[in-house]
């Protein structure tokens, strides 16, 4: 081979090796797109939804209230009877039957709906109203169009009675997409037009604040005293090598920990976010540990001789040097660690956080359901509502771990040193 | 004392890393208010003796020292001595120039701040100002004492780390190859401040360069492989060497 050969063989070679770097990065683009793409063109569909308008005559009589009614007798009235027939003047229907086809439009809970509003608004005692109230899970879907109106009626669970009801109302305008609060405000429900993630968001807020209070202050002392004042013998390898291999430990593992230690030792509450942060602080602690001894090991040697040759003792050049200099590497190292808690699942399910729990959680030692957990939960479910559900709470799930991940990433670039 | 009354001896000192001797025997006087330099090849062991004048050794720890050395006759290698206030005594500048990355001030400030030598802001301002007149910055940095240490050019840090190292009075200031890090102007400003620090501090000063250690230093002694070979007068050393290998270092025939 001569010397040109050579040069053409080896130019070839770089040209290949960037070819080759370029394309897996398209295709992990590709990937990461195609993911995007499916997850939102199902799950943004869960932000709206879809509501039918009915004027509702809030008679006193019919609620049986006196005319002047306290708050008391608004709140405690049976609002059955007067959600039914204000329901059925929207069409005019003969017979149970129909009657029954036309409330089914209906999510159950527009008994509450309207209490909710006379509770909200009293002054519309004797007055009429026209409220939105839910439309259930099918006419839901089948406005948002994910219902197969094609098939015959004897697949389906919407009866032709029911999509003629349907399409009238359309025709009148009184079909509307409106936002989801309760996507946010609810906790879980056998419904999906009624099931929410306020119970998860509020759960696994309660979890990371555990997890975060727990984790970070052992963490850091756990950390400052490894890289700076430990001796380097063999107990500190010993230790070393088993915090390298605890951050490797599958998450389920730390799952059969708690559910074995605080669950049936210590006899913790069952599926409570209590639990859940606890469990996780264990699984994040080497997470964090890991990325802070990083940080306070690339604070350079010279800065703490220079501290301790002006006289500093060793907690002075420590705390008034190294730390310092190592918490923005510190504070991303934690923030990503929580990241990672935060879209944990596996654990949560062992300590029991797959449970139906429809209140949203008040403090910590209530039963609660999680982000994560939910999408788990939710995947299970057959109604087409649940699909859509699922993808919105991982929406909702991975703009808090975008979120989280982009601070970390901020602070890393804004407090970035070079010496 | 007088001028030339010795300040710092050392002892039969010997120091190991883990199994591995680096210093033999080390006898060595330091006298009062004169610049002793250290000179000898790489790893011969001078900056190991400077760093057990201030215990610096101590933070590694396969590191083992026996022997004395005293300072104004108290012991300095003592387990019950408390560093801090030695090393309040016997400042030290690095080779490669270590500011804080904090601003000007609060770089100089730091050491009278954990020593308690201010009583209040005038005072510690009187402080931040003489050390660094002493240490020739404060007409390129008064302006601008609030910016960061780490900003200044390589020869300002290390008479900012100069400065530092005399903000708390020391009496002693140790060198450890301060110019290596620097250009010849830099340097000459360095060489310049030593011949005046040594008015008022002892200095031992580490170097590489013969050329320092003739302009700097009045005694000189010449380290080989953890042996120190020979000391005395800077002008007998460079002129008239006693020891045939101190002769062959000093004229480049190795090291």
């Amino acid at each position: 081979m001569n010397k040109e050969q050579r040069l053409k063989k080896r130019h070839n070679a770089e040209k290949r090796f960037r070819l080759y770097g370029l394309a897996s990065i398209l295709l992990a683009i590709f990937f990461v797109f195609f993911l995007l793409n499916a997850i939102f063109s199902k799950g943004s569909g869960a932000f709206l939804k879809t509501t039918i308008d009915v004027e509702i005559n809030f008679n006193a009589d019919t609620l049986e209230l006196s005319q002047q009614p306290t708050k008391d007798d608004i709140e405690n009235a049976d609002y059955y009877d007067l959600s039914i027939d204000n329901i059925l003047n929207v069409k005019s229907v003969n017979g149970l039957d129909e009657e029954k086809s036309l409330i089914n439009l209906f999510s159950p809970d527009y008994e509450y709906e309207i209490r909710a509003f006379l509770i909200n608004n009293p002054s519309f005692i004797n007055q009429t109203k026209v409220l939105k109230l839910t439309a259930s899970d099918d006419f839901d879907q089948l406005h948002k169009g994910n219902y197969p109106r094609h098939l015959p009626e004897e697949r389906r669970r919407i009866s032709d009675f029911q999509l003629n009801l349907y399409d009238e109302l359309v025709n009148e305008g009184k079909v509307d997409k409106i936002f989801n609060s309760y996507l946010f405000t609810k906790g879980d429900s056998r419904n999906p037009e009624l099931a929410g993630i306020g119970g998860a968001l509020v759960g696994s807020f309660f979890t990371i604040v555990i997890t975060l209070l727990l984790s970070f202050p052992i963490a850091i002392a756990a950390s400052i005293y490894l890289e700076e004042f430990a001796p380097k013998n063999k107990i500190t390898d010993f230790i070393e090598i088993n915090i390298n291999n605890l951050a490797a430990v599958p998450s389920i593992v730390f799952g059969l920990l708690g559910l074995g230690i605080l669950l049936a030792t210590f006899n913790l509450p069952r599926s409570t976010p209590l639990v859940a942060g606890i469990t996780l602080a264990l699984m994040t602690l080497p997470r964090i540990i890991i990325p802070c001894r990083a940080s306070l090991k690339a604070v350079p040697p010279s800065i703490r001789e220079g501290a301790l040759a002006i006289g500093a003792s060793k907690v002075q050049s420590v705390m008034h040097h190294v730390v310092p200099l190592a918490i923005p590497g510190t504070l991303s190292g934690t923030i990503i660690g929580l990241a990672q808690a935060l879209g944990e699942t596996a654990p949560l399910i062992l300590i029991g956080m797959v449970a139906f729990v429809v209140d949203i959680p008040s403090i910590p030692t209530d039963p609660s359901a999680s982000l994560p957990v939910q999408v788990y939960l939710w995947s299970e479910q057959a109604e087409r509502g649940f699909v859509e559900k699922t993808s919105a709470t991982i929406m909702v799930l991975l703009s808090f771990l975008i979120t989280l991940n982009f601070i970390a990433v901020y602070l890393r670039q804004k407090f970035e040193r070079k010496w | 004392m007088t001028d030339s009354e010795i300040k710092i001896k050392s002892n039969n000192l010997n120091v190991y890393y883990g199994e591995k001797q680096a210093l033999f025997n080390i006898n060595l006087d330091i006298y009062n208010k004169e610049v002793t330099a250290l000179i000898g090849p790489s790893g011969c062991g001078k900056s190991t003796f400077i760093r057990c004048i201030n215990r610096m050794n101590d933070v590694i720890d396969i590191c083992k020292i026996d022997g004395s050395i005293t300072i104004d006759n108290e012991e300095i290698i003592d387990k019950n001595l408390d560093v801090v206030s030695l090393r309040e005594k016997i400042g030290m500048v690095f080779q490669k120039p270590n500011p804080f990355p904090k601003s000007i001030y609060d770089n100089i400030a730091y050491g009278p701040t954990i020593h308690g030598l201010a009583e209040n802001k005038t005072e510690m301002d009187q402080i931040v100002e003489n050390s660094l007149k002493k240490a020739a910055l404060w007409n390129e940095v008064k302006d601008r004492l609030n910016e960061p240490g780490t900003g200044l050019s390589g020869g300002q840090q290390q008479r900012l780390c100069i400065a530092r190292a005399i903000s708390v009075n020391p009496q002693v200031i140790l060198m450890d190859e301060p110019c290596s890090a620097l250009d010849p102007i830099a340097t000459a400003k360095i060489e310049e401040l030593i011949d005046e620090l040594k008015k008022s501090y002892t200095i031992v000063i580490v170097t590489h360069s013969m050329a320092q250690a003739v302009r700097v230093s009045q005694r000189t002694g010449f380290f080989h492989l953890g042996k120190i070979i020979e000391v005395d007068t800077t002008e007998k050393i460079f002129k008239n060497p006693g020891n045939k290998m101190t002769q062959d270092y000093i004229t480049g025939r190795f090291g």
